[in-house]
């Protein structure tokens, strides 16, 4: 009953007009975000942290995490009216849901993403508020040696499991290891990789190297001809009314795809898309199943609703548990997560246990915030989701013409320095070269942000041991996290060596396997 | 973060075009960048002046880690690219998308088989270095708009004027927002003396 009385008090910090403001701006923004493809939640808290500085770190992460939920509860809107994903968490949504709309059930798919996003979120953020006790004990037993397993996982997680290639998922994972490493030496005080450019000292600043990489080298991939395709026509849409029969079915459906998106939540895997291909994936071979016993028939191809209400559930309940990986264990599990992460190191905050305690109001004004967004967000996308793809009407010049301005604005704001623009140029062509060739980005943010952890706790627990390796396998914590990502890397190569050699045996297939 | 699954179509190359060895294969150039990136690296770690008294895994240490990682993984982007070049058709997923209701799972987001269209890019690159030496000379308002109105125009803006009225108007709500309302230092450049 702790943590209900901690929440309460949470609640009465969120309430206040000041942060509902900041929370209602922030679920705006990431609504917008969400719904406008090419933008994700990650450029949008970029772009907004060097303008935040000025304001108090309550008001800034409530507004960040609410980006970060309206992202999650956006991106199914043109998804599902126009067929292109706000997000790349809404692919899976995009499958049924345009397919339930071309029949004319455009306002059932969007209240069923909209309730289900909101599900996965409010389920998931209840289960970070009040495991959040055992999820502190886990993490005071963490020492240099775990935190150093804790750091490994994630970088192999983001860069060798999620990514499509796992070499380019590792060369994102090198870049950003040695964008973390310019810098003086903390440790040490040696000078390392400046080139003798006193303004290298400090390190590369974070805003220059998001701002530059997400949203700078967005808008070249853009201007080269490769994102964006223009959609089809809006479609008409009536009241969102769900009827018995389809919440009957939905209402498995939202819980099953929360269950997915609960775990992946906390594993460092770069975003949501896989728990909501997972989920996407159950229903179909459940309806599959269902049809063979003589049940409902199959729906799947022509607008299943359940297609679209176990995805969504799944990508906003990863948000939950996210937010509680970062805040409990200061472990960034998506590109948003790093950069919020970056943001508490920037207010002189470390994410951890310890920020429960030294800073225990900000983080429960922060979940309170979490619920009253996921209620602010129902209430703007169940009625105006419509209203919300209208943003798709921009002209396409004037959105990224706007993006790229405000990028230099933040960039020069945040540093007041012509050696940040010139370096947000630099790594925006490399932000633009990743893209072109499918490098993913979150392993990079990842290794920026976590790079120093890891090189601190390893040098720490080498010193501790006296420079034996043996050190780092030495408690249960850490062998456990080794042993999974030992048998995740196992099931991973095996998984894309079946699939490659399906793809191999028929080229063409009709409907190619699904991959579970 | 982009999320163009339905682009494939319209990138595919026209196979009968007699292709280099190089076509698909200019992704070399990044596993040579990861290379050349790491013997930066490794010489400038075995250079690194290391202050005397320092505990045994040294500020040396890590940098060595990483620049033997990053040489391997270059080295195996080199040989993968080698092997398998992007757009060779059935290799390359993009090329099967049909409107986003194929492959789910494999929906990639990069679509490396398409070609880039430079114009635009070096647009917005040249509107950039532009803003980049105006800003100070010149102050923010011109200079922000100047940069705004060469993104518009290298993204296919073709009405010049209300482009130009659109970019002014941007920037200057911008420095209204941002320097009265916030308080962000913005330099004024020529036109400080009026506002």
């Amino acid at each position: 009953m702790d943590a209900l009385n901690h929440l309460m008090t949470g609640f009465a910090h969120a309430l206040s007009p000041e942060n509902l403001l900041w929370a209602l701006l922030g679920v705006l923004l990431g609504t917008a975000v969400g719904v406008l493809p090419g933008l994700g939640s990650s450029m949008a808290v970029a772009l907004l942290l060097p303008i935040t500085f000025q304001l108090d770190p309550t008001a800034a992460f409530i507004m960040f995490a609410a980006v970060y939920y309206g992202g999650l509860f956006g991106d199914s809107t043109a998804a599902i009216l126009m067929n292109t994903p706000g997000q790349s968490s809404a692919i899976a949504t995009a499958i049924e849901g345009y397919q339930m709309a071309r029949r004319g059930r455009a306002p059932q798919a969007l209240a069923t993403s909209a309730i289900g996003a909101f599900i996965g979120a409010i389920l998931s953020t209840t289960l970070v508020a009040f495991f959040s006790p055992a999820i502190i004990d886990l993490a005071l037993q963490f020492g240099p040696a775990e935190y150093f397993a804790l750091a490994v996982f994630a970088f192999l997680a983001t860069s060798a499991v999620v990514s499509q290639s796992m070499v380019r998922g590792l060369v994102a994972l090198c870049i950003g290891l040695v964008i973390s490493l310019v810098g003086i030496d903390g440790i040490s005080g040696a000078e390392r990789f400046t080139f003798g450019m006193p303004q290298l000292f400090e390190g590369f600043s974070i805003v220059t190297i998001t701002v530059a990489l997400l949203a700078i080298g967005e808008v070249l991939h853009v201007a080269g001809g490769h994102g964006g395709t223009e959609s089809g026509a809006l479609r008409r849409s009536g009241t969102p009314w769900l009827g018995r029969k389809d919440l009957r079915r939905t209402l498995p459906a939202w819980m099953r795809g929360t269950l997915f998106g609960l775990p992946f939540g906390v594993i460092p895997s770069g975003g949501s898309e896989i728990p909501t291909f997972l989920a996407y994936g159950t229903e179909r071979k459940l309806a599959r199943r269902r049809a063979a016993r003589g049940g409902a028939p199959d729906e799947f191809g022509n607008g299943a609703i359940e297609g679209v209400a176990a995805p969504e559930a799944a990508g906003s309940a990863t948000a939950g548990t996210a937010m509680g990986a970062l805040l409990g264990l200061g472990l960034p599990t998506s590109a948003t997560a790093a950069i919020m992460l970056a943001a508490f190191q920037q207010y002189g905050m470390q994410p951890g246990p310890l920020l429960f305690e030294r800073n225990g109001d900000l983080v429960w004004a922060l979940l309170a915030s979490l619920f009253i967004g996921s209620v602010m967000l129902l209430v703007l996308n169940l009625p105006f989701a419509p209203l919300w793809a209208r943003l798709l009407l921009i002209p396409k010049p004037y959105l990224y013409a706007g993006i790229t301005t405000f990028s230099a604005l933040g960039v020069y704001a945040a540093a007041s320095a012509m050696a940040d623009l010139w370096l947000m140029l630099l790594l925006g062509l490399l932000g633009f070269m990743m893209r072109r060739y499918g490098i993913p980005l979150a392993p990079v943010l990842i290794a920026v942000i976590l790079g120093p952890v890891a090189e601190t706790e390893l040098r720490r627990a080498l010193a501790v041991g006296q420079g034996d390796v043996a050190v780092l396998f030495d408690s249960g914590i850490s062998l456990a996290l080794y042993a999974l990502i030992v048998i995740v890397l196992g099931v991973v190569t095996v998984n894309r060596a079946r699939a490659a050699r399906a793809a191999r045996a028929q080229v063409s297939a009709p409907h190619p396997a699904e991959k579970v | 973060m982009s999320t163009e699954t339905t682009t494939g179509a319209t990138s595919a190359p026209a196979p009968t075009r007699e292709r280099s060895w190089w076509s698909g294969r200019s992704e070399l150039f990044v596993a040579a960048l990861v290379i050349a990136i790491a013997a930066v690296l490794g010489v400038q770690t075995a250079l690194m002046d290391v202050p005397p008294g320092t505990a045994s895994p040294g500020p040396r240490f890590f940098p060595t880690i990483v620049t033997v990682i990053m040489a391997g993984v270059g080295v195996a982007l080199a040989v993968q690219v080698i092997r398998r070049p992007a757009d060779r058709p059935g290799l390359d997923e993009t090329a099967a998308a049909d409107a986003g209701d194929s492959a789910p799972a494999e929906a990639r987001t990069d679509d490396s088989g398409g070609r880039t269209q430079w114009r635009p890019v070096l647009t917005v690159i040249g509107s950039l270095v532009v803003f980049i030496l105006l800003l100070q000379p010149v102050g923010w308002l011109l200079s922000g708009a100047l940069l705004f109105f060469g993104v518009v125009h290298a993204m296919g803006g073709r009405r010049p004027l209300l482009d130009a009225t659109v970019a002014l108007v941007f920037s200057s709500f911008v420095q209204l927002a941002f320097v009265a309302g916030l308080g962000l230092n913005l330099p004024a450049g020529i036109l400080g003396g009026i506002f």
